[in-house]
């Protein structure tokens, strides 16, 4: 598997699994517990028979001792299919020296990805850049972790595309990851249908340290996507671009939270490695529903 | 030169240096930095303060710093020093008939003064003397010590400028009548020693007045009081005249050391309820119904009435003098042979100038001439009068001249640094932070 520089990650990331946070609908089967009941070998509970049902499946002990016709039933696992929306705005090249948001953005996606591919779930990418979308189909054939991440490094961050369109044709669990700076609303409204749709959403709010601790001498703040947005940071200013900014942030992830879509901030100095392990994990009281 | 006002000029120089700090500081366009947060500034004016390593506008720099110190300059009253050694002298000369040489008085005086000093001329008035002839008119019998030393306190702050000290040093016979109430006040004020040379003096002998009364009435009531005159100093003839003057009188008064007192009746003046004469330093309140007459207001007073006017004036002639006496007597009652009006009787016949009486001893000048240091020419600077400076008129008038001239280089400079019409955003000075606005600095 090509995976380029992704290699150390994807080992670090090995064996990591990314369960589903809720039963998902049936299907193929997968690693993921299924809203439907199967016929395995282990016992999940009886249900009567009806007409139409396979009478191989009747107990035929039990209509021996109760003289009435049940059949057994065995909880079902399916796949969960997962589709990456990253944004390749102009804003996530920054800072400009190492394009940092972009680099974290698609080390996420390629170990995310991994980590599904490896629980036989479908995997497809829906990269949105000013100049160009590019659609990886979910699918689980082997290549499919070479060819995200192939697109990912094609890409190039320009301009600013909205995201919101394109988490309609998403799979059942459908990633975000963006730095909120575009139309973060429609994003959430989106992912809002997606999961009362039965889905699963999660977003990643890329920041920047840069964004986080701009620097103390006095600039003129320029938005890469919006270069008639000038505005000088000095030191009279630094403090309510400071406040404005976490507040922007602490809305975002309460507004997220509020509509049921899985919200991790995620800083590009952070280790990838650490960021991806805190977003598969599961929540303890979502674990015990 | 001397600043009167340092203070002022150190305020000055601190504004300059305030201007220089004004000019490191600049107002420029931070250069640009891509921020994707950058929505989350507040909206303000794209400049910001910053510190220049050098000084920016070096000519407007140059002109504000030379206005403001041209302006403090100004403020703190400078004065070109007088020439003159470092420590300066004030002799005050008495002239009066006291003076038994005036021509070595003079000699004396001449000798003290010195390069840049001052002399100063006295007689029953102080002048400060400028012309190399004097005017050695002894009008007054002694000379007044009080009027000496404030005149010698102005003479003394017009020369104190650019020296070290002040020197003073009184050229008198000092005689008794030199000093009055307020000289000791006045000595304790000059702050310094007070050298002394004393002159020879005259005094006027004891004797009978030769006496001449020439009088209309048949009972001159004046009669009986000038008969029963004591004796009293002095070598001179007095001529009392009661009636119109006639030539042959000033020419007997010009004849030598002769007062002739012209003394008319009034007898048709109303007289006074109760008039008060007061007669000069001793006063000698002369309470009668008394005539008030006119006298000339030329003559240098002798005796006044309670209310300020003259009553007794003296002009002086070639060598004797007449004493115009504005004083009405009553033709009835005794008044002319009570004990204040022979006083005042006897006053009117002293000699020319008054009388001169004995002088004063040397124990009793000590705390005239007491021993301490030279007087501060900075004390005495600092009471100088407050004279129009031209100097810091010239001053200001460069300082304004200097602002103008601030005003045009500041209008040129902002005409330079403004944008042509129809220019875009400056873009490649904004990114290297040279977008600075032409005369901020201040």
């Amino acid at each position: 598997m090509a995976v380029g520089p992704y290699g150390a990650l994807l080992d670090a990331v090995r064996g990591v699994r990314w369960p589903a946070r809720r039963p998902v609908p049936g299907g193929a089967p997968g690693a993921h517990q299924a809203r439907s009941r199967g016929v395995a070998p282990e016992f999940a509970e009886y249900r009567p028979y009806r007409q139409g049902d396979d009478p191989r499946r009747i107990d035929w002990k039990l209509l021996g001792r109760s003289d009435r016709a049940f059949i057994r039933l065995a909880p079902d696992h399916a796949v969960l299919g997962t589709t990456f929306i990253v944004d390749a705005s102009a804003s996530m090249a920054f800072p400009s020296v190492d394009e940092g948001k972009w680099a974290v953005a698609k080390r996420l996606t390629v170990a995310l990805a991994a980590i599904a591919h490896a629980g036989a779930d479908p995997v497809g990418l829906v990269v949105a850049s000013g100049g160009d979308t590019r659609r990886l189909e979910a699918r689980t054939r082997r290549g499919v972790l070479s060819e995200v991440a192939r697109t990912l490094d094609e890409m190039v961050p320009q301009g600013s595309a909205p995201l919101a369109p394109l988490i309609a044709g998403a799979a059942a669990r459908c990633v975000v990851i963006t730095d909120c700076l575009g139309d973060v609303d429609d994003v959430r409204a989106a992912l809002a249908r997606h999961r009362a749709r039965g889905g699963e959403s999660h977003l990643l709010h890329v920041v920047a340290r840069g964004e986080l601790e701009p620097p103390r001498t006095a600039i003129l703040a320029r938005d890469p996507e919006d270069p008639a947005c000038e505005r000088p940071l000095v030191e009279g200013t630094r403090e309510s671009y400071l406040e404005r900014f976490a507040a922007f942030r602490a809305e975002v992830a309460q507004q997220m939270r509020a509509d049921g879509i899985h919200h991790h901030e995620v800083v590009d100095d952070e280790s990838p490695e650490v960021l991806v392990r805190s977003i598969v994990r599961v929540p303890q009281p979502e674990a015990r529903r | 030169m001397t600043l009167l006002a340092p203070t002022a000029f150190l305020l000055g120089a601190l504004a300059a240096v305030a201007v220089v700090a004004l000019h490191l500081l600049t107002t420029r366009r931070p250069p640009p930095v891509l921020l994707p947060t950058a929505r989350f500034v507040p909206v303000s004016e794209a400049r910001a303060v910053a510190r220049a390593s050098k000084p920016t506008d070096p000519v407007l720099l140059a002109v504000r710093v030379l206005a403001v110190l041209l302006i403090g300059l100004a403020f703190a009253q400078p004065v070109l020093d007088a020439p003159g050694p470092s420590v300066r002298t004030v002799v005050a000369l008495e002239v009066s008939r006291a003076v038994a040489d005036p021509v070595a008085a003079e000699t004396a005086a001449r000798a003290a003064l010195g390069d840049g000093g001052a002399l100063v001329v006295y007689g029953r008035e102080a002048t400060t003397w400028t012309t190399d002839s004097l005017p050695i008119a002894a009008d007054a019998a002694h000379g007044s010590l009080s009027a000496a030393l404030v005149a010698a306190r102005q003479a003394g702050a017009a020369i104190a400028r650019g020296a070290d000290s002040v020197r003073l040093v009184v050229v008198s016979a000092l005689a008794e009548g030199s000093l009055d109430a307020a000289t000791a006040v006045l000595r304790a004020e000059w702050p310094g020693r007070v050298e002394l040379v004393r002159m020879a003096a005259v005094v006027d002998s004891t004797r009978a007045p030769e006496l001449q009364l020439r009088t209309t009435l048949a009972d001159d009531p004046l009669a009986p009081a000038v008969a029963a005159l004591p004796a009293a100093r002095g070598a001179h003839e007095v001529r009392i005249v009661r009636a119109v003057p006639a030539a042959a009188d000033s020419v007997w008064a010009q004849g030598g050391d002769r007062v002739l007192v012209l003394w008319p009746v009034l007898a048709d003046v109303e007289v006074a309820a109760a008039g008060v004469v007061t007669l000069g330093r001793e006063p000698i309140p002369l309470v009668a119904p008394l005539a008030r007459g006119d006298v000339p207001p030329t003559g240098a007073v002798v005796a006044r009435w309670n209310d300020g006017a003259p009553a007794v004036t003296e002009d002086r002639l070639t060598e004797g003098c007449v004493r115009h006496v504005g004083v009405g007597i009553p033709l009835a009652g005794d008044i002319t042979l009570r004990a204040p009006f022979v006083r005042f009787l006897g006053a009117m016949v002293e000699p020319c100038g008054g009388a001169r009486t004995a002088i004063l001893s040397d124990s009793t000048l000590g705390w005239l001439t007491a021993a301490g240091p030279l007087a501060s020419a900075r004390a005495l600077a600092a009471e100088a009068p407050a004279e129009s400076n031209r100097l810091a008129v010239w001053l200001l008038a460069a300082a304004v001249l200097l602002l103008l001239v601030e005003l045009a280089v500041r209008s040129r400079l902002r005409t330079a640094a403004s944008p042509a019409p129809g220019a875009g955003e400056a873009s490649a000075a904004g990114a290297s932070g040279s977008g600075r606005v032409a005369g901020s600095g201040a």
